[in-house]
């Protein structure tokens, strides 16, 4: 790679394109194969599933997994639907809540505002793991157990810090003349916003929508202490009963489908609006 | 440097803020502009207030009592911290999740780097190959941890049957009945997920370094070597040190695949601390032991994240 010398070269090197492209796409390969490997199993009835893999056991390819999943004795059909509930519920209510709490510490000044960013700033410090023993018991009291809009409520607190933070940094990169302006003009300060400003923070919104939805959509450890009842489940506590099936046999052509159903929107939202993870990525308040 | 700029824009707010918190009287439009300042931030502080706020103080609260699932409770001072020191699964799930910490830390850190150096370019392919590296970290460790339970299994998974054919185990191979097993399974999952976050980290910071530095370096006989020696590898100091904050800090939470994969197993060799606070809340429904656990992991976790925090706005660390 290095070896280029002989060649007046100009400063980003177009040499060994053809080699890097074979070594991006192994490396990528590694990545990316186990999981087009699961896609593909997911299509093999469970009986060759849980026999080892052989160019035979790919000759029966079907729906079948899925058509059972979602339309079958106990299918997850309901759980699916819960989760896109509260995944679009957290990242509408985050989006919401986060971009006016942005335009408010971005853009106006008042007392008490550098204790309320502090307040947000403590709220990012804490993991949601190590409180959900007293928000149990507070949220049994407030009566938001067993429910998809305390589970997205839970979801907006956990989201909205980085939020606040990513949407906060838009409004201070607006250029004052613009708001200036728009007062002049004598818009209110809610059609600022929604005329005049949309335009430039919409990006800002499109990180924390994104960051929200793959949260809610993936998240598992809350939903399975805050959700006990089997139509409240949401996909995740679902497939970990499949899993821990208590009836007999796991069916693994359940368990692979189901998990290529919780895999493909995170892929598909993601690969769509991948420069919207990246700002939030650059951003650098990311928790991993 | 990305990283920099938005640092600067951490700052407090400005000075004319804090110069007016002297004065008695405000003009009628500043009035209003405080009015309005206050009701545009107060939805998102209520929600953080209640879901955040009030479960972190509570929780400090209750460890500090005997509390029931009902009836009264009283205050026992720090019994349920000096109960932590003795208790023998408390203290294992502490030793194990360090071990998986110094396990998968580095190898997330090195990958995630080599990765790094390989996209960072604008070369054709580039992008499709960044994308393809952070998809397993798009997926979720839940999702994946589904998946490699099934491909786990003894006779018939995947990984199973692979490293039978390279004649590496037998084919009957039942990882779960092994810590050690388990550990390195998990561990190579948890690595294959996450170097690819460490890569998008490193690669914004690598980005940030201007091209000039290379041709300047190259003039004066550097190479390719000395360059991410003497270049690199300075200037992305700031970078390095989020995403091993951003990593330990995920190991140190971490529940979802043993859960899923072990389930603790064998015995409680491999419950991780987030998980043994669960047991011990939804099994033992021992409420004021997990909240003292929680108060300890709370601690660590925050005292980890202020120094991103320190990171973040550039200071030194």
């Amino acid at each position: 790679m290095s070896s280029s010398t002989a060649l007046a070269v100009p400063p980003r090197r177009r040499g060994g394109g053809s080699l890097y492209f074979t070594a991006g796409i192994l490396i990528s390969a590694v990545f990316v194969l186990p999981l087009a490997w699961e896609i593909l199993r997911s299509f093999q009835p469970a009986s060759a599933i849980i026999s080892p893999p052989s160019l035979k056991s790919f000759s029966h390819l079907g729906l079948g997994n899925y058509r059972q999943l979602l339309t079958g004795q106990d299918d997850i059909l309901r759980n699916v639907v819960n989760s896109l509930i509260v995944a679009f519920a957290t990242s509408l209510l985050t989006s919401i809540v986060a971009t006016l709490a942005g335009y408010g510490f971005g853009r106006f000044r008042f007392r008490g505002s550098g204790i309320a960013f502090a307040v947000v700033l403590v709220g990012f410090m804490v993991p949601f793991q190590a409180v959900l023993t007293p928000l149990f018991l507070e949220m049994h009291y407030l009566h938001l157990l067993n429910s998809l809009i305390g589970l997205a409520l839970f979801y907006t607190a956990f989201n909205l810090p980085f939020g606040i933070y990513v949407m906060r940094n838009t409004f201070l990169q607006v250029p004052g003349e613009l708001v200036d302006a728009a007062k002049v003009d004598g818009a209110s300060t809610m059609s600022t916003l929604t005329r005049v400003l949309r335009a430039i923070v919409m990006p800002g919104i499109a990180t924390t929508f994104l960051y929200a939805f793959l949260f809610a959509w993936t998240e598992f450890l809350g939903a399975l202490t805050f959700v006990t009842s089997g139509t409240t489940y949401t996909l995740p506590v679902a497939l970990s009963n499949v899993e821990t099936n208590t009836y007999g046999a796991v069916n693994y052509g359940y368990l692979v489908a189901g998990a290529v159903i919780a895999m493909i929107p995170c892929i598909l939202v993601y690969v769509a609006l991948q420069r919207y993870y990246v700002r939030g990525l650059v951003s650098g308040a990311v928790k991993g | 440097m990305a990283l920099t700029v938005r640092a600067e824009q951490l700052q407090p707010l400005p000075a004319e803020v804090r110069a007016r918190k002297g004065r008695k009287k405000l003009s009628a439009s500043a009035r209003r502009e405080e009015r309005t300042g206050f009701a545009l931030i107060a939805p998102a502080i209520v929600v953080v207030a209640v879901f955040i706020l009030f479960p972190l103080g509570f929780c400090v609260y209750i460890s500090l009592t005997n509390w029931p699932l009902v009836g009264p409770y009283h205050f026992i001072g720090f019994a349920n911290y000096s109960a932590l020191v003795h208790n023998s699964t408390f203290l294992q799930s502490v030793v194990f999740t360090l071990k998986y910490t110094a396990i998968v830390t580095l190898p997330i850190l090195v990958i995630g780097y080599l990765l790094a150096l390989f996209v960072r370019g604008n070369r054709f392919g580039a992008t499709l190959f960044r994308t393809c590296m952070f998809l397993p970290f798009i997926v979720g460790i839940t999702t994946l941890s589904f998946l490699a339970e099934v491909e786990l299994q003894p006779g018939f998974g995947t990984v199973n049957v692979v490293l039978s054919d390279l004649h590496i185990l037998s084919r009957g191979t039942v990882w779960v009945q092994s810590s050690t097993l388990a550990l390195i399974a998990i561990s190579v999952l948890v690595v294959w997920m996450a170097s690819g976050l460490t890569m998008m980290l490193l690669m914004a910071g690598m980005q940030g370094i201007s091209d000039e530095l290379y041709e300047s370096a190259g003039v004066d006989g550097a190479s390719w070597w000395e360059k991410e020696r003497f270049v690199t590898i300075p200037l992305l100091r700031r970078s390095i040190a989020l995403s091993l904050i951003i990593s330990v800090v995920g190991s140190f939470l971490a529940f979802n695949q043993f859960y899923i994969i072990t389930d603790g197993g064998p015995g409680t060799s491999t419950v991780s601390v987030v998980m043994e606070i669960y047991e011990t809340f939804n099994t033992a429904m021992r409420v004021g032991g997990a909240s003292a656990m929680a108060v300890v992991l709370i601690a660590v976790v925050g005292i980890i994240t202020l120094v991103q925090f320190k990171v973040l706005r550039g200071e030194d660390v």
